[in-house]
Order: C-alpha cells, then sequence, then structure tokens
C-alpha cells in the first residue's frame, strides 16, 4: 500500500528492495515500529511481505505491529561479510533468525546485542531493540534476561 | 505429487566436456562455456549442425556476462535452433531432458560456466576484469541494506542452519568434517581437482573459522570452470559411438518455506531435499541398494548431510553414525554398505565449484568405464542430488544398459 512520504523512505534505505507490499514495514521501521504484514481476516502474519494470505487467499493484509518478543531459532557468527555501518567483524558478528511469539514460522533477521557471542544459544528468550545504522533505526534484538538465575 | 515417469529411460546423455578447473585461468565464462560446448559436442560424435536446443548459464533471457544461449548459438555458429533456456545449478539440464523428451528440440547441448567470482572469493575482489564482469553479472555484491533481506541467497544461513543441526541432533561438528574429508580423499584420484592434498579430521577442525560453524573446509572452491552435456533421444543415442547414459528418473522439488527468505524455513525434515526425493522415488523402480555413486550436492558440506538423509541412507539426524559405520578407513572415504561410493570427483569442495554440474560428467564417465585411476568397476547407476537445501534442488538417477 503506498503512502505519502515513500520518496523519503526509498532515500533513506537505497540498498533495499522496497516496493507496494514491504513500504509499510520500511515506514514503520523509521518510527521505530517493527511492522509484519497480517491478514485482516484470518489473523495469519504473512512473512515474508506478501499482499495476499497464503492461508485464507484474502486481499486484506495489512502491515501490524509485534510485540518484539521471540526466541533465537539459529544464528551465526560472521568473522567476514558485507560492509555494513558500525560492524566489525572481528567480533566475530551474529545474526540470527528470531522466530517472534506471535506465530510458529515467524521469524525476523537481525543481530544481537548486549550479549557476549559464546552466551547466544539456540532457544534463548529475546526482545527488540533499535539500533542507529548511519542514521536509520535498525531493529536488533537483546536476551531477555532470566530474573531467577541470574548466573 | 506425480509419479509418472514417461520420460524414464527415454533420454540419454551422450557427451560430455569440460575445461581445465583452475583459481585463475583469466579467461570469460563465454569462453570457458564455449570451450566446454565444444568438446561435449565432439564427444557425442556430432557436428553443430545437429544441435538443435541450447541451454546456457545464468538467470532470465539476456544473462550479460554469462555464457548465455544467445551468445553460445553465435559463438559455436550454430545457425538454427528451436529450444533455448538459460537456468543456474543443474536445473538446465532437467529442462533440456523435458525438452527432447516433448520434441521441442532433438539434441540439445547444455553449457554450465563459472568464474572465481568476487562474490565468493575476497581475492577475486583485487582482480578488474573479474570485478567489471561481476558488475553485469547480476549477481554481484550488493551494498548492505537491512538485515531482514541479508539471507536472501546468501551462504550465511547455511551455517546457521548447520549450527541448527548440530543442536537439534546433540552430534559434534566432525559429521560435516567427514563430507569434507570424502570429498578431498576422492579429489586427490583425480588430476583435474584443484585441491588434492589429503586431509584429517584435525585439519578440518583447525581450518580458518569464516562463518561459524563453518570453516574454510565446510565451502565449495570458487573456480574458474566450465562444463557441458549434450541430450538427445534414446533413438538417436543408439546410433552414436559413445555407450549411451539414460536418464532413468528426474525431478525438481520445492518446499514452501524458507525459499527466499531463509530464516523463516520449515522443519528440517520438511526442506526442498526431502520433497525432490520423496517425488524422485516415485518415479524410479530402483532402490539405493542399486545406486554405485552418490553425488549429495556439497556447496556446503551440511548440504551434503541433508541429501543423503532425504535420500533415505539414514533418517534425519543419524548421518553421524550412518557415516562412521560406512567409512572406509583405507581410502579414508565413504563406501556406503561397502560398495557404494560417494562424489569420486571430490565434488564442488575439492575438484572445484560447478553448482554441481561436475556430478554430470563425473556419472557420464564412470558409467561409460572412461573415468582412469578413480574408475569404479561395474559402475551402473549413480544418484546426483543436486542444488540448494533452501530452494529448488534438481535430483536424477543415471544408468547404463
Amino acid at each position: 500500500m503506498p503512502r505519502s512520504g515513500d520518496s523519503v523512505v526509498l532515500a533513506r534505505f537505497p540498498h533495499v528492495l522496497i516496493d507496494q507490499d514491504n513500504v509499510a514495514h520500511y515506514h514503520g521501521l523509521l518510527e521505530q515500529r517493527l511492522l509484519i504484514n497480517r491478514c485482516a481476516d484470518c489473523g495469519y502474519w504473512v512473512y515474508p511481505h506478501r499482499p495476499m494470505c497464503p492461508s485464507c487467499w484474502s486481499d486484506n493484509v495489512i502491515a501490524t505491529e509485534v510485540c518484539g518478543e521471540g526466541t533465537v531459532y539459529m544464528f551465526t557468527l560472521l568473522h567476514r561479510g558485507r560492509e555494513i555501518p558500525g560492524v566489525d567483524y572481528s567480533g566475530p558478528h551474529p545474526i540470527a533468525a528470531i522466530e517472534l511469539t506471535e506465530q510458529k514460522g515467524l521469524r525476523y533477521l537481525a543481530t544481537i546485542v548486549n550479549c557476549p557471542n559464546q552466551d547466544i544459544s539456540i532457544g534463548m528468550p529475546v526482545r527488540l531493540t533499535w539500533l542507529d545504522r548511519a542514521g536509520v533505526p535498525s531493529p536488533a534484538f537483546v536476551p531477555i534476561l532470566n530474573t531467577l538465575n541470574p548466573g | 505429487m506425480s509419479k509418472r515417469n514417461p520420460m524414464g529411460d527415454k533420454v540419454a546423455i551422450v557427451g560430455v566436456g569440460a575445461t581445465a578447473y583452475g583459481r585463475r585461468l583469466d579467461r570469460s565464462r563465454l569462453s570457458l562455456g564455449l570451450e566446454a560446448a565444444k568438446k561435449a559436442i565432439r564427444d557425442a560424435g556430432l557436428a553443430k549442425e545437429d544441435i538443435d536446443g541450447i541451454a546456457g548459464t545464468g538467470s532470465g533471457m539476456f544473462a550479460v556476462g554469462e555464457a548465455n544461449f544467445l551468445a553460445l548459438q553465435e559463438g559455436l555458429g550454430i545457425r538454427e535452433i528451436t529450444w533455448c533456456l538459460n537456468a543456474e545449478m543443474t536445473q538446465g539440464i532437467l529442462h533440456a531432458a523435458h525438452a527432447v523428451f516433448s520434441g521441442a528440440c532433438e539434441t540439445a547441448v547444455v553449457v554450465h560456466a563459472e568464474t572465481r567470482s568476487p562474490v565468493l572469493s575476497a581475492s577475486a575482489q583485487t582482480e578488474p576484469l573479474r570485478v567489471r564482469a561481476m558488475e553485469f553479472q547480476g549477481a554481484g555484491v550488493r551494498p548492505f541494506g537491512d538485515y531482514a533481506q541479508g539471507w536472501i541467497h546468501s551462504g550465511e544461513p547455511y551455517a546457521a542452519l548447520a549450527g541448527r543441526y548440530l543442536h537439534e541432533f546433540g552430534v559434534p561438528r566432525e559429521v560435516l568434517g567427514l563430507i569434507a574429508i570424502n570429498n578431498r580423499s576422492n579429489a586427490v584420484m583425480n588430476e583435474n581437482a584443484v585441491l588434492r592434498t589429503p586431509i584429517t579430521m584435525d585439519d578440518y577442525l583447525s581450518a580458518r573459522m569464516v562463518r561459524d560453524p563453518f570453516g574454510i573446509l565446510d565451502m565449495d572452491l570458487p573456480v574458474d570452470c566450465g562444463e557441458a552435456i549434450v541430450i538427445t533421444t534414446e533413438e538417436r543415442a543408439q546410433a552414436l559411438p559413445k555407450k549411451p547414459v539414460y536418464i532413468h528418473a528426474a525431478t525438481f522439488g520445492e518446499a514452501n518455506r524458507g525459499t527466499e527468505y531463509y530464516e523463516n524455513v520449515g522443519d528440517y525434515r520438511a526442506m526442498s531435499p526431502w520433497v525432490a526425493m520423496a517425488a524422485l522415488w516415485g518415479k524410479s523402480d530402483l532402490t539405493l541398494d542399486d545406486i554405485d555413486i552418490f553425488f549429495p550436492y556439497d556447496g556446503y558440506t551440511i548440504n551434503a548431510i541433508c541429501f543423503t538423509e532425504a535420500a533415505g541412507y539414514c533418517q534425519a539426524g543419524e548421518a553421524w553414525d550412518f557415516f562412521r559405520e560406512n567409512w572406509d578407513e583405507t581410502s579414508n572415504r565413504l563406501k556406503i554398505g561397502g560398495k557404494t561410493l560417494v562424489t569420486t570427483n571430490g565434488g564442488s569442495l575439492s575438484h572445484g565449484r560447478s553448482s554441481g554440474f561436475n556430478y554430470y560428467t563425473e556419472s557420464v564417465l564412470q558409467l561409460r568405464g572412461e573415468a582412469g585411476a578413480r574408475q569404479l568397476a561395474g559402475c551402473r547407476a549413480t544418484l546426483i542430488a543436486s542444488g540448494s537445501l533452501y530452494h529448488d534442488p534438481s535430483v536424477a538417477i543415471l544408468r547404463t544398459d
């Protein structure tokens, strides 16, 4: 659904494939809101962003904010990779598929912050946070600390 | 899922050709493709006038900078064709078989050419001609856009999936290492392989880490190479000089989750390799016992694990036990059931990356009895399981009479 201000979004994300089906997601990022397409008829979350619900074939798909909580489904630690503003691969740099709590199999790709690499594990609960990447808000995830077992 | 197989054994591979494999041959992709095509057509005992179908390399009709069908036809001087296509991986082979079987053409040449791309090889980024070609080839290194689109056709999710596999099934990294060792042990016997120094498990474990849990030996070797095969009808094949190699059964396979945005992949046991292998066995009366050489895709070591399990050699997650039970200590490689060899040419990991095409040329040499020092005596059938874990594998059983 194109909106006014699409040219602003295109300018802020010059290297991302932005089209009618995902432009709302990128509007959301600029407002630090994580929006995922969702079927307004059956409630199915449609990701990657598509214009039609693959479950019920409704065209009534609306970008909807997720709560931002999830778990690590899989991850890799990158010792090299494409140049990303502010990223140092000597870390190495973690990238994780985060399974969002809204729906089984609904995953969003992001880095993990405020967590030593050796502590990242599959199944680890995480929560959305925001990084600044060259002036553009970028979703990232931080561990949800287990207060019963701080060690 | 269709079990029909009217094409079974009705289409044959009658010619193969390959260039040298090398890290730096200083040649264009078209140059490599032309050489391989010329060799394959001559190997078949045919002339350019006999070719009426061409599958080139690349995506889309134009595939600029690739060994595409437009450039190949003109470059080979083939006046008229009635079927054409550009394809990636080994998919053009199956499409060409379908075209020959349907009558879209009579005899097709399928060409695959690669160069060590700056996308895959950091050292290639210092070579200006490679960098310039890449800018036009469509698969260039895009600047970072955002994380969400970062895994579309990236190598990173293969590492993440391997990490999840090791976690889910509670097996050590060494399961990946056995694939790397097997392929290297086989490459030692292949004079055309780029990497021919034997490796040990210690070598594997101490190799430079790139994408945890992948080290440098988990990832295929980018090279310059060209490969081609000629496909025609059963009738024509029987009139040609070389022993025909029949495409006994072949299929694509595609799961519906995580095929573009890989992080959304479904359960490991429902990924594309399982779809393809189930469809293949549905089309064939052969079983794994009939297979003499198995070629599981080895662009990354985890792919070979997944294709081994999807083929039915063992259950999901059992490759670690299976490989150790079927390991031949003498030759330091897999010998399944004491007889079936795996990736006899060294595959993408050690022969060099040809996106799976060299499984076909190696199969044909083995099935004809022309594989020289590494010939498997009495080779009658091979199973090729080529392609990505995440999307569109193409799998085939090749056999001779």
